[in-house]
């Protein structure tokens, strides 16, 4: 005791605030993505002044996927479950998407649908994958987007191999001001507004109680029962929390290409999300926007080049695991925290 | 004194062997109830029947009067029983402070569950009271995995002790400790006492002599003894099995 009573004063004799590491972190993102925001602006002026719209309609692209990457940096980030099947909830919300608004061309319609499907769907599947751990979550989930992809491709109202098109062209109506789906900066500005909100709910989300003890389950899920929590609860929580983000943003593609076809459900789909957290940075969330960006532009590029785009990323991919294990986001992160911790060490 | 935890007839078997076989005790309130025995007793099993990781086959666990037995061991924290760990059991990657802010946000109403942390105040009062109480306060920033064994070891007892428990279940929080570590841990205990109710699990006789009001031996899954210090260590059996060997 008398040890204790020592250190105690050492201690109290001038009491340091502590520094809440994942909260500095995660204000840290904060910043990344406003930078991102900026930089998004600056090219769509870019593009505005050259009448540009092949690369609007990429960015646009690159940020629709960047929100599935989001959705997969939750689970694999923040929970510690890795799922090779997040092109379910993508797929799933692109089609609910599509059929809406071939029947009523009404955006809010078309979410509310995609939210709805991608709640109950997740809900029941995350039942099934949250049986199991680790490697079989992965097969699982993997397994579920397999069967889904599967049975898509074979339903002949669904457009089967050839997808549904001629998805027409919808009116978003914000109350202020109205965007069309197919105006290149106003749908790509709009797509980046929603993106941010998907981001400022995850980042919300993921710094409550509820968000830290996901990540208690990533760091030790043994202990988290003894602090009074569920993990079967707590892990289907964020299952269908990242299914909901995935299926929101799969909504917006085919107000994008006017059409959508089975290979959203593939697992190149899910493989690539996957692949965009890890080179952005997994557990960042920012990352996922970041790396969103990289992998398509990277793909629209390598791949108007080679016909082996496949081969340029797995490198990249391969690279980016043994030089940057922490992604992008796991060197530049660092540098804002320290900048935001400014004087205070 | 009145009884917090109530043991009855607790059994569990792994295949053909009886790991813990009808083990009956009271543990009475802001007591030292220690559990001792030789290694295999059923000790640390005997703990995972009481916070419900392993569900018993047979027996009752009460807590303040209310029967708990078979619930899983996240009902059981909310039932107001802490437990730590023999092997060190942390969020190893994750900060001191993180790990106590864990513990201690079930403190907190549940709508602050969705709420920013930095709303949680009275958990994170909580940490600031038990940083300092476990001479952690320094150290509070850093990465429990970062920690020397004896300072994991004493996060351990924290993190249990956070939720404020109405029973705290302490399994060798002495394990691996140096002998002035020990003695430091044993007194933190003494003083923990004055609040709630501890179930211990100790090796160190001459620990368990010191601190405990009451002492339950254990041997091959059954109680062989239980009473005050001075009546376990006169006991002929006891002595046999037990300190025999030591
Ligand atoms: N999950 C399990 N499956 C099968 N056997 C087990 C299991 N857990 C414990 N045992 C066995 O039950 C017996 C009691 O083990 P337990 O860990 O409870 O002993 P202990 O008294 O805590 O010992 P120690 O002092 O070494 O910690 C041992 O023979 C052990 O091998
Ligand atoms: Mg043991």
């Amino acid at each position: 005791m008398v040890d204790i009573n020592v250190v105690e004063a050492k201690g109290t004799a001038r009491p340091k605030r502590v520094i809440d590491r994942l909260g500095l972190a995660m204000r840290a993102s904060h910043v990344l993505v406003a930078l991102f925001v900026v930089a998004a602006l600056i090219f769509a002026a870019v593009g505005v002044i050259q009448d540009d719209r092949f690369f609007l309609r990429l960015g646009t692209e690159a940020l629709i996927f960047a929100g599935l990457a989001l959705s997969v940096d939750i689970l694999l980030g923040y929970t510690g479950l890795l799922s090779l099947g997040q092109a379910l909830y993508f797929g799933l919300g692109a089609y609910v998407s599509a059929v809406v608004l071939k029947e009523v061309p009404s955006f809010w319609a078309a979410m509310a649908a995609a939210l709805v499907v991608a709640l109950v769907i997740g809900f029941l599947a995350g039942l099934i994958a949250n049986r199991v751990r680790g490697v079989y979550f992965a097969l699982v989930t993997f397994g579920l987007a397999q069967v889904a992809a599967r049975a898509v491709y074979n339903t002949r109202s669904l457009g089967a191999s050839d997808g549904l098109i001629g998805v027409p062209v919808v009116p978003i109506d914000l109350g202020v001001i109205t965007v069309m789906s197919n105006s290149p900066a106003g749908f790509f500005l709009f797509t980046l507004g929603f993106i941010v909100v998907l981001y400022a709910v995850c980042a919300y989300l993921l710094d409550t109680p509820f968000g830290r003890v996901l990540l208690a389950l990533r760091a030790n899920e043994r202990r988290v029962p003894s602090l009074g929590y569920s993990t079967r609860n707590l892990r289907l929580s964020a299952y269908v929390l990242a299914a909901v983000i995935a299926s929101l943003s799969g909504a917006l593609y085919p107000m994008l290409r006017g059409f959508v076809s089975p290979e959203l459900l593939f697992f190149t789909t899910s493989g690539n999300a996957v692949i965009t957290v890890v080179i952005g940075g997994v557990g960042t969330l920012a990352g996922a926007l970041y790396g969103g960006v990289i992998l398509t532009v990277l793909k629209s590029v390598i791949g108007s080049l080679t016909e082996h785009h496949l081969i340029v990323i797995g490198l990249l991919f391969m690279a980016t695991v043994i030089f940057l294990p922490k992604g992008i986001m796991g060197v530049v992160r660092p540098l804002i925290e320290r900048m935001l911790r400014g004087g205070k060490r | 004194m009145s009884v917090v935890l109530e043991v009855r007839g607790l059994g569990v078997r792994f295949g053909g062997i009886r790991a813990v076989d009808g083990v009956s005790f009271d543990a009475e309130s802001n007591a030292i109830t220690t559990i001792i025995g030789p290694n295999g007793a059923g000790k640390s099993t005997l703990f995972n029947l009481i916070s419900g990781m392993i569900r018993p086959s047979s027996g009752k666990v009460m807590l303040r009067g209310v029967d708990l037995t078979g619930r899983p061991p996240y009902l059981m924290q909310r039932a107001g029983m802490g437990r730590s760990f023999q092997i060190t059991n942390l969020f190893f990657e994750l900060t001191v402070f993180e790990n106590l802010r864990l513990a201690a946000q079930r403190l907190e109403t549940t709508g602050r569950f969705l709420l920013p942390v930095r709303r949680s105040e009275r958990a994170l009062a909580r940490v600031h009271e038990l940083v300092e109480r476990f001479a952690l306060a320094p150290k509070a920033g850093e990465l429990a995995g970062a920690l020397s064994h004896g300072e994991q070891r004493r996060l351990e007892i924290a993190v249990a002790l956070a939720t404020e428990p109405s029973i705290l279940l302490l399994d060798e929080p002495t394990q691996g400790m140096s002998h002035s570590d020990t003695a430091d841990t044993a007194a933190l205990i003494r003083d923990l006492a004055r609040d709630v109710t501890i179930l211990l699990i100790e090796h160190d006789i001459g620990v368990v002599m010191d601190i405990s009001n009451h002492i339950v031996v254990m041997h091959q899954g059954r109680k062989l003894a239980e009473g005050a210090p001075a009546v376990v260590r006169a006991d002929p059996a006891v002595k046999s099995a037990y300190f025999g060997h030591a």
